[in-house]
């Protein structure tokens, strides 16, 4: 254990000696390194273009007609509208008032029985 | 972009800002950055090479490599100095790899260079360096990585950590056993390098 406590004193010595011994980037070495430094800020200064260039694509149709429109919130917006005109026509609900009575008639589900008894008749009338 | 502004650097920046400064052209801030950090990447590449050429090449390659990086550096992300260890210890294994097994070129080891001490005392100083660089070649490549890092730079060991992309703990166990090896080496020199038993 003594020996093994020594021989790690010994080693940290030789640590500590070698961090003390000068650090001296040679000459030569220096220069190559400031030679380029400057070499690669000239590949930098190139890489960089003064304006960014536009990119032109052309787009198809659909793609022409849907930012024509507004794009992709348009599209959906148009979406619900169209199945809320839909839901209101089928069923419309209790709150809303019958589109027949703002046209004239009295009752909207009179509407499709005097016309279906009107084309009975007719139908009768041709047999 | 124009060429470098060349002069005296300004010892008083941080690494980060001298990057900053070198990327925008200023090549006052590269000379500083040159100063600081090439000769703590030229030791560490001679101690986990073991000689001299190789060791500048590496440096060389490390400090490229920064300039290059320079303009995306993000200041404040990481230490400059953890990065350009991290990528000189890259380039070292990579050059060990294409080598199959490295040498020990004793006479590249950089020798302290004290005037007050004898010449007696200046040779044993030498031998025993040399003695310390020839048994960390002894090392497996990450044990003399992680002894080098840890007690020649005396970084911690979250930071080597970081630079070997290891763990913490793994830094320990790779300190430790390197540490009892180099210990098991130079006990069997301990004559020859003027070691006493007393």
């Amino acid at each position: 254990m003594a020996e093994l406590d020594k021989a790690m004193q010994e080693l940290d010595d030789l640590f500590a000696s070698a961090r003390e011994a000068p650090r001296h980037l040679p000459d030569h070495l220096n220069k190559a390194i400031l030679a380029d430094a400057v070499t690669a800020r000239s590949e930098a200064a190139v890489a960089e273009p003064a304006v960014k260039p536009v990119v032109l694509q052309r787009q198809g149709f659909w793609r022409q007609l849907l930012l024509a429109v507004g794009g992709l919130p348009t599209i959906g917006g148009f979406a619900v509208a169209c199945a809320a005109g839909v839901w209101i026509g089928l069923e419309p609900p209790s709150f809303l008032p019958d589109p027949a009575q703002l046209v004239g008639y009295s009752d909207s589900t009179s509407v499709p029985y005097d016309s279906y008894d009107l084309a009975v008749m007719l139908g009768e009338e041709v047999q | 972009m124009g060429p470098l502004l060349m002069g005296e650097p300004d010892p008083t920046l941080s690494d980060d800002a001298l990057l900053v400064l070198y990327a925008n052209g200023d090549g006052r801030a590269a000379q500083e950055l040159t100063g600081r950090l090439a000769p703590r990447c030229l030791g560490v590449a001679m101690r986990v090479l073991g000689n001299r050429a190789e060791a500048e090449d590496v440096t060389q390659e490390a400090m490229m490599r920064l300039w290059r990086m320079g303009p995306n550096w993000q200041p404040g992300q990481a230490q400059l100095s953890t990065w350009l260890y991290r990528v000189t210890m890259n380039l070292c294994i990579d050059l060990k790899r294409r080598q199959k097994g490295g040498y020990v070129d004793l006479d590249a080891v950089p020798e302290p260079e004290d005037t007050a001490r004898s010449a007696a005392e200046q040779i044993q100083d030498g031998t025993r360096h040399d003695a310390l660089q020839a048994a960390l070649m002894q090392l497996p490549e990450r044990q003399r990585q992680a002894v080098v890092l840890r007690h020649i730079e005396e970084l911690a060991n979250p930071e080597i950590a970081g630079i070997m992309d290891i763990s913490i703990e793994a830094v320990e166990s790779l300190t430790a056993r390197g540490k009892r090896a180099l210990a098991a080496v130079l006990a069997n020199k301990r004559q020859e390098l003027g070691y006493n038993d007393g």
